[in-house]
């Protein structure tokens, strides 16, 4: 029985060196662990950013009053804007809209000035619907800016409070950010960096690892050997289990050193909630392998697999934001409990209890996947 | 350049690229999935968002201000009796936003002295979700002061109204700010870059390593030749897929263009075949069909994030501003987006339409040249 065993190690472990000596050669996968993690990082570390900058947007002023000029000053003041753009007609502001050279464009009639004598100044705003997340920002930040707006009259002086007001709105709403007080971007795309770059990783090196081998033949001289097919899938996957570890540490620590984005959790926790991802990461690229005749077919099939699951996991977009459904089948890949576990860990400090379940969850996803193999990989030659 | 020669090569190339049923079943569904996914998932409107309340005050006031927030279908209230529950509900990441109303809440808005303190409510966001909270913060506060400004008409009848200036506001083109439309009119221009490239680039390393693209070039047949006939029958496909990406987004999501729908496709039809001489290219430069993959996915990493697709261009730093205008898809967006949402027209849009030709000139003249250079 001992005897058994021993070999069944040491047949894997052989399995194992075979491929470790192939992958040092291989070109397509040497770019593929340098040029994609320093990509991915710049791009998540400093390009990407949903919060508005730089906002183009125009002005129709009729009043030409100083309350005017103030209110203008005050939104370029709040440094999310871009300086506006005078406009001398009504249609001139609404084709830049159109046209996308302007995002807000605001109209102030010309009794502004009595308006705010009689207490009731209003301004319109026009906004480019097309873009919704940016529209709703932007019109959010000009709306504050003119409820908080001092419009100074003596007259308003005896009921104001004398308590200068912060904010505005009948309500006094006191707002603080946990974990990133800042409400940076980038923590939140960089904590799942190390999610999309194994993924990316895992899922197209390992489709291609079987199917290259069906491909030159060698799948069948291996079948030749006394392996089993469980001790072929083990020599395989392990040397790319210890590759990902490495491009885990390498890619938390980047974030850390080039970002300062390092993980408030410990390293230890971070390891042992890495390894179900991991392994069902790799399974699925096997699973690919042995559905795809051709290593064209694979990469095509690990593509529109890499795809979906970046964008349903929300490493990108937040899964809070789906629709119910869509939701649940987020669920079904393993990016989505991992970077769920990664968020816990690198912006919250969570500890192990606190990852219980998204690690039970990509085990689950791991054993079924594993039940799929062991059917679908029955040794088989031509 | 003869039509005869032009004619048979058209009718190998669609022999060849129609009959294999892996890539024509990647040519049809994968937009269609595309399109159902961005529209359904990735539009940006805020629904249903976990919100943990903690109401120390429990009066009518403050079970009003919940009410409202729950009604807008924007949050689902969850009730905490405790501050410390409601705390570690956030650290969990059970909710993303909290609402804490103090016990003096109904007091201090019933005050009817000038000068009183106002009412106060804290709000904790999950930041780790940046976007997220960051949504969340808008929507929280336009509810809250509009509750709010109720609230005080009723308790405080005398007292004045702020000060401040009212910004009346209005969405052009979206009304209601749906997030629909803005996804799927982008969709097009992420299914044409990256699909397009990727056809191609597999087709011809394929030929390549059959040596059947050597054969064609030492047939009579010109580069200009050869070009169209590798690229008019793909460019046809996909032609058909802009026609049921827009049907299948205005029957099931509702998106109809608002411009010229024969504009629109004029547009998306020139913009096929730049992306496609693109994909010529990569082809040229790879061995096997798997680094023609490989060199596209890498390419389609920036494509998405920095092509205006998913994040705002304006949002990024200048340097990378001016980079992404060296991506053709960055221009296609930009014209897809203001022809579906905006309905504009052929004036409106002429800088952007010559940013397109100059890149079609540019990258077809460059694939012309890798077909005459013998591989």
């Amino acid at each position: 029985m001992t005897g058994r065993r021993g070999r069944f190690w040491s047949n894997a472990m052989a399995v194992a060196y075979k491929e470790t000596r192939i992958l040092r050669h291989d070109r397509a996968f040497i770019a593929v662990i340098v040029a994609q993690p320093i990509m991915m990082l710049v791009l998540q570390g400093a390009v990407l950013s949903n919060k508005p900058a730089n906002v183009p947007w125009a002005v129709l002023d009729w009043s030409r009053s100083a309350v005017a000029r103030r209110f203008i000053t005050e939104v370029q003041a709040t440094g999310y804007f871009l300086p506006p753009r005078p406009v001398a007609s009504y249609e001139e502001g609404r084709q830049l809209l159109r046209r996308g050279d302007a995002l807000a464009f605001v109209v102030i009639p010309e009794k502004l000035a009595r308006d705010v004598e009689r207490r009731a100044p209003r301004v319109q705003l026009l906004l480019d619907g097309s873009d919704p997340l940016s529209a709703a920002r932007v019109g959010g930040y000009i709306a504050q800016v003119g409820a908080a707006l001092d419009l100074g009259t003596d007259r308003l002086e005896e009921a104001r409070p004398a308590v200068p007001r912060q904010g505005s709105g009948p309500i006094d709403v006191r707002q603080r950010f946990w974990f990133n007080p800042t409400l940076a971007d980038r923590r939140f795309f960089l904590s799942a960096l190390a999610g999309m770059l194994l993924t990316n990783l895992c899922l197209s090196v390992m489709s291609l690892a079987m199917v290259g081998e069906r491909e030159s033949g060698t799948y069948e001289q291996m079948l030749a050997l006394p392996t089993s097919s469980l001790e072929i899938v083990i020599g395989k996957v392990a040397p790319y289990v210890a590759v990902s570890y490495a491009l885990m540490v390498v890619s938390v620590a980047a974030a850390g050193v080039i970002f300062g984005v390092w993980p408030h959790g410990s390293w230890l926790t971070l390891a042992i909630a890495t390894l179900p991802f991991v392994l069902s990461s790799l399974a699925i690229g096997v699973f690919v392998s042995a559905l795809a005749r051709t290593s064209a077919q694979a990469v095509f099939i690990a593509v529109f697999f890499i795809l979906p699951s970046f964008i349903l996991s929300g490493v990108i977009y937040p899964y809070q934001f789906m629709p119910p459904g869509v939701r649940e089948v987020g669920g079904l890949f393993p990016l989505r409990w991992y970077q769920i576990a990664l968020r816990r860990i690198i912006e919250r400090g969570a500890g192990l209890a606190d990852v219980a379940g998204p690690m039970l969850a990509l085990t689950v996803l791991f054993a079924v996947l594993l039940i799929g193999i062991r059917w679908r990989m029955k040794p088989r030659l031509g | 350049m003869s039509w005869r020669r032009l004619r048979t090569l058209l009718r190998r190339e669609m022999l060849a690229t129609y009959r294999d049923p892996f890539t024509m079943s990647i040519l049809v569904a994968v937009p269609l999935c595309a399109l159902l996914l961005f529209g359904f998932v990735l539009s940006t409107t805020v629904k249903h968002m976990a919100l943990g309340v903690h109401d120390a005050s429990d009066t009518p006031a403050s079970r009003r201000l919940v009410a409202d927030l729950s009604a807008s279908g924007t949050f689902d209230p969850r009730r905490f009796a405790t501050r410390e529950a409601l705390e570690r509900a956030l650290v969990s990441g059970k909710v993303s936003t909290a609402l804490v109303i103090p016990p003096d809440f109904a007091r201090q808005l019933g005050d009817p002295t000038p000068g009183s303190a106002r009412p106060q409510v804290q709000v904790l966001y999950d930041g780790g979700e940046a976007p997220l909270a960051g949504n969340a913060e808008a929507f929280l506060r336009a509810l809250v002061a509009s509750t709010g400004a109720e609230l005080v008409e009723g308790e405080r009848p005398r007292a004045s109204r702020g000060a401040g200036i009212d910004v009346v506001t209005r969405a052009l083109f979206n009304p209601t700010l749906d997030g629909v439309p803005f996804m799927v009119s982008g969709t097009f221009g992420f299914v044409l870059s990256f699909l397009t490239t990727l056809i191609t680039a597999v087709s011809i390393v394929n030929e390549r390593q059959a040596g059947t693209f050597d054969q064609l070039q030492v047939t009579p047949a010109t580069a200009v030749e050869i070009l169209l006939g590798k690229i008019l029958p793909l460019g046809a496909v996909f032609v058909v897929d802009v026609i049921l990406m827009m049907l299948i987004g205005g029957v099931v999501l509702r998106v109809w263009p608002q411009g010229n729908i024969l504009f629109f496709v004029s547009v998306s039809a020139f913009y096929v075949l730049v992306s496609l001489a693109l994909g010529l290219i990569f082809s040229a430069t790879s061995a096997t069909p798997a680094e023609a993959v490989q060199k596209t996915v890498l390419f389609s990493i920036p494509l998405v994030q920095l092509s205006g697709f998913a994040f705002p261009i304006r949002n990024m730093p200048a340097i990378v501003r001016w980079l992404t205008e060296l991506l053709p898809a960055t221009h296609y967006i930009r014209l897809s987006r203001a022809i579906y949402l905006r309905g504009a027209g052929p004036l409106t849009l002429l800088p952007e339409l010559g940013f397109l030709v100059l890149f079609g000139v540019i990258l077809i003249g460059y694939a012309l040249r890798t077909i005459e250079a013998r591989g």
